[in-house]
């Protein structure tokens, strides 16, 4: 038996979670105010906007779409501009499309790290903090009906491969940021959110499936 | 001077057990003959096994991560006491994986995995344009093995998880982990500080890992603990080798103490037969240890059974004692026993003689044990009890006289018609079962580890999809380059083997450092596939808004990455092993070796998912016409040795027949078919049950074979010497010592361990069968019928 430590480039979430830190008691009063502010539906879709600024690349890309996240099933995730490209993430696996051809897919079978990814993108979706915080240190506050959380990785390690996160929303997510140490930086906002059974087209049902 | 001979032996018996402390060997592998033909293989085997051998592994399971961790830590916690006998391995560094794989990042122009060369040579400019796009879009996989601009096409990227798609393994939290069907699995690695096979190692190491299991389950109760090494095997073959040694022996002893009870209704003759027998021990022990320095478990084992022949003089002269006219003096006695004496001893040496001529380490010490212990006990025989036993001393019991008696009830061989039939009848029963005896020489059929055990092995195996260690190919070469090259080639017939599934995958240097060749071929492969002026850069940096400065920058930042990398110099396995990423591949790297043509360069290309036996043929296929590559598959190697000298055990017990004939030849002139055909009849009796039970035939059956040959050839010696006498009482020695040495032997059959049982199993039947048709084969004496 050899034991290799883990190479999971594909992901962001991957490297999160091989670091992932000890669950600390911490628990900031804000979060739990947030975490109760916030509407968990089982179905949550909508519109994303995308905008990521890479170091070395003057313009940034912009890229636009759709996402559902499904309580326990999983997230959808479907660029339309400017090519499509879609991230289904299930249980199982995670299999990105690139058109009809399956540009990669991780199995949890061979990549046992594939489920935490899962759960742990899904939190981020749904804005699960308490979920985020066996990761995370969590600082929050409050204004109003909206709200703030800064996410920053428990482990130097961890830092140094995400950099730190950022998300904002009222009764739902509605930003996301990602600042990472190498300077890039990739914002996510959500729009046009609905929520019960008729959010989701019968095609990305399929597609979950 | 027997006394101070006795008295030498205690002496050093004494100083082994009590001021040494000898423990006895228990590596069941020291039975086997040493490979010496191939150093090279020789070493690429230790290689592999010597680090697995030494090894234990325990997974720690539970329902979730947080019970899996404290039932971890509850186990750890107790290791963490002992770390003079068990190395706890959690060594896994704070580095992170950039720092970790920062030789390997340096040089990725260099590092392609099959299919990627395959998609490099085959796939369009618009499939990695798209690929390199859509990792920039896409929301959560962007390259994070560095920067974009440096892996744009994710080459590297995949190249690292094909690396880790050698091992289900991952770290978590500082564990290892692996998972199954949700379950997570704590993998503990753990180093054995002493070998494996010493006992004392085994006492120290076994109750350690069940009190750490203790704790473990104390901490979670719903654990569940996985265990696996070769010290766990080795120590339920030494305690199983332990318990039947006491059992077996304590068996005998006592059915041959009530035995002489019966016979002489008194104690005197059982101590005398008891102190030949400690004697013989003690001697042997004693030469033994002097000659090899350590003695064998089983050779020990295989000594209890050693009571059964050392026996034999004794009985025979203290039979004759007590028939003998009482005025006859113990001496004069003794005098006219000589001849049949010293023609046992003779013949049975002969026996062990045969034991010693396999190459068998293990077996040569157990001949030389059996054939010293007889000595030693014979010459307490011929020395002492001539001394110590008088015509007053024996009474002879009614069981004696009616046991002597009951001889006259066996029919003798004649040329009559029964006897034809007799004949007949054997001939057919011995055709039919041999005809059917099959042969099985599979070293796994000599190993019975217990069902727990090996459920725990098949599970871990299963779930760390590990390399096995006695299968795999050994690649030579003149340099370390040509054996990398020779990998490639080795690599290139496996490929389609993953894909057929008869293996999961394989490990190999070259994969880590292809060589030289390989490494120019793939950054050629990957400047003319991606980075050409109006590659598949073009069109990303024509959806980018990017010009043709941007391509130029990325291309020299490639270019220039590769070439200074390193310091210039190109990746090998010697600056690869300095890597904390090599551990993992240690083990397959031999380097340079010494061979008889000179030191060469050699390495070890492992297999992993290797369940179906039925595919070696393939695998063994695949290595052939390549050069410096060879399979090697130590199972049906070993298997193969066993096969080769049960046939040459086969010739030597053919040639020890004649050997005795002709001894025999020299005393009993014409007769002396009479003392061999009891032994030779009872062999094929045995060998035709073998065969109608469907027991296949291996070595084990041909070592007892032997045996059968040496201790029948004893009670044909008795019967014949006594009836040259006219004396009845030869009967009566045959039978004790018949049912003393089934008592002995016989029990063997009970043994669990394979080898032992088949050993016993023969001797239960071949012993039974000379016994009972030895007097058939008596010179008919009329002068007998007198008495």
């Amino acid at each position: 038996m050899k034991a290799h430590n883990a190479f999971s480039p594909r992901s962001i979430l991957m490297a999160v979670l091989l670091a992932a830190a000890a669950c600390s008691a911490f628990a900031a009063a804000p979060v739990d105010k947030i975490q109760a502010m916030l509407a968990r539906p089982p179905v949550l879709c909508g519109r994303f906007d995308q905008s990521k600024q890479l170091v070395g690349i003057k313009k940034p890309l912009l890229s636009n779409g759709r996402f559902c996240v499904v309580s326990g099933k999983g997230v959808l995730w479907r660029t339309l501009q400017p090519f499509p490209n879609t991230l289904r993430l299930t249980r199982d696996e995670i299999v990105q499309m690139q058109g009809d051809r399956v540009a990669m897919r991780m199995d949890a079978k061979q990549e046992p790290v594939v489920k935490m990814i899962n759960g742990v993108l899904f939190s981020l979706l749904a804005g699960d903090l308490s979920q985020l915080e066996t990761l995370f240190e969590l600082d929050g506050s409050v204004t109003g009906n909206s709200w703030n959380v800064a996410l920053k990785a428990r482990q130097p390690a961890l830092a140094k491969a995400i950099g730190t996160l950022a998300l904002s929303g009222g009764a739902y997510v509605k930003t996301v940021t990602i600042n990472e140490a190498s300077g890039d930086r990739t914002e996510i906002s959500f729009s046009g959110l609905q929520s019960g059974s008729s959010a989701m087209t019968a095609e990305e049902g399929a597609a979950l499936e | 001077m027997w006394v101070l001979a006795v008295g030498l032996l205690l002496a050093h018996n004494g100083y082994l057990w009590l001021v040494k402390g000898v423990v006895p060997d228990t590596d069941i592998l020291a039975l086997l003959p040493v490979q010496q033909r191939d150093p090279v293989l020789q070493q690429a085997f230790t290689h592999m096994v010597d680090a697995a051998q030494q090894r234990v592994i325990v997974l720690v399971g539970a329902d979730d991560w947080e019970h899996a961790r404290s039932a971890a830590n509850a186990y750890n916690a107790v290791l963490a006491k002992h770390a003079d006998v068990l190395q706890t391995g959690m060594q896994l560094s704070e580095q992170s994986q950039q720092d970790w794989l920062a030789p390997s990042q340096q040089m990725r122009l260099s590092l392609l995995t099959p299919s990627q060369q395959d998609a490099l040579r085959a796939q369009p400019a618009k499939y990695w344009s798209d690929t390199a796009l859509q990792q920039l879009y896409s929301p959560f996989s962007g390259p994070k093995l560095g920067a974009w601009q440096d892996d744009p096409f994710g080459l590297f990227s995949g190249w690292v998880q094909a690396r880790a798609q050698e091992t289900p393994v991952r770290p978590r939290d500082g564990y290892l982990f692996v998972e199954d069907k949700g379950r997570p699995y704590i993998v503990l690695l753990m180093t054995l500080r002493q070998p494996a096979f010493s006992m004392a190692t085994q006492r120290a190491v076994l109750p350690l890992l069940e009190q750490a299991g203790a704790a473990a389950r104390q901490a979670v109760p719903s654990v569940e603990l996985v265990s696996a090494g070769v010290v766990l095997h080795a120590g339920a073959g030494s305690a199983q080798a332990s318990r039947e040694m006491s059992t077996i022996g304590v068996g005998s002893l006592l059915g041959i103490i009530l035995l002489m009870w019966l016979t002489f209704r008194s104690l005197r003759p059982i101590g005398l037969i008891m102190l030949s027998i400690a004697v013989g021990c003690l001697g042997a022990f004693s030469v033994c240890w002097l000659i090899f320095g350590q003695v064998h478990l089983l050779t020990l084992v295989f000594g209890a059974s050693l009571i059964g022949v050392a026996q034999d003089y004794g009985i025979y002269f203290l039979c004759n004692r007590v028939s003998a006219d009482r005025k006859l003096d113990s001496r004069q006695l003794l005098r006219r026993l000589m001849p049949g004496l010293l023609l046992t001893l003779t013949a049975a040496v002969i026996g062990y003689v045969g034991l010693a001529l396999t190459p068998f380490p293990g077996l040569r010490q157990m001949a030389l044990f059996s054939v010293i212990g007889l000595l030693f006990a014979w010459l307490t025989v011929i020395f002492w009890f001539p001394a110590l036993v008088s015509a007053a001393t024996l009474n002879s019991s009614s069981f004696a006289a009616w046991f002597g008696q009951t001889r006259r009830h066996w029919p003798l061989l004649k040329w009559n018609g029964a006897s034809l039939l007799a004949l007949l009848l054997f001939a057919s029963f011995a055709l039919t079962g041999i005809a059917r005896l099959k042969v099985n020489d599979d070293i796994r059929s000599l190993q019975t580890p217990p069902k727990a055990l090996l459920a725990d092995q098949i599970k871990l195996g299963k779930l760390l999809d590990a390399p096995t260690p006695v299968q795999f190919y050994l690649v030579r070469g003149a340099s370390a380059e040509q054996v990398l090259q020779r990998e490639e080639a080795l690599k290139q017939k496996l490929e389609p083997l993953i894909a057929r599934h008869v293996i999961s995958g394989y490990q190999a240097m070259s994969s880590w450092t292809p060589s030289l060749q390989a490494q120019q071929a793939n950054r050629t492969l990957v400047t003319q596939a991606l980075l050409a002026p109006d590659g598949p850069l073009k069109a990303v940096a024509a959806q980018l808004g990017e010009d043709q400065g941007w391509i130029r920058q990325m291309r020299e930042r490639a270019l220039s990455g590769a070439a200074s990398a390193n310091g210039g110099q190109a990746l090998t396995p010697e600056a690869f092993l300095k890597t904390a990423a090599s551990e993992p591949s240690r083990h397959l790297w031999l380097g340079k070796v010494d061979s008889p043509e000179g030191a060469i360069y050699a390495s070890i290309v492992a297999l992993r998912g290797v369940d179906n036996y039925a595919n070696l043929p393939l695998l063994q296929q695949a290595g052939e016409q390549l050069a410096g590559v060879q399979w090697v598959d130590k199972v049906s190697e070993i298997s193969s040795v066993l096969g080769h000298y049960r046939q040459y055990m086969g010739w030597v017990l053919l040639g020890a027949y004649a050997a005795i004939y002709m001894l025999l030849f020299a005393r009993y002139r014409f007769a002396a078919w009479r003392v061999l055909a009891p032994p030779a009849l009872a062999s094929i009796a045995t060998l035709a049950v073998l065969g109608l039970i469907g027991q296949p035939l291996q070595l084990f059956h041909v070592l007892a074979l032997m045996l059968i040959l040496g201790l029948g050839v004893d009670y044909g010696i008795f019967m014949q010497e006594q009836s040259l006498q006219r004396d009845r009482f030869a009967w009566l020695t045959v039978g004790l010592s018949a049912a003393s040495a089934l008592l002995s032997f016989g029990l063997l059959a009970l043994s669990g361990t394979p080898p032992l049982h088949a050993f016993g199993f023969t001797m239960l039947i071949g012993i039974a069968v000379v016994w009972m048709i030895a007097p058939c084969f008596s010179q008919d004496s009329p002068k007998e019928e007198k008495q």
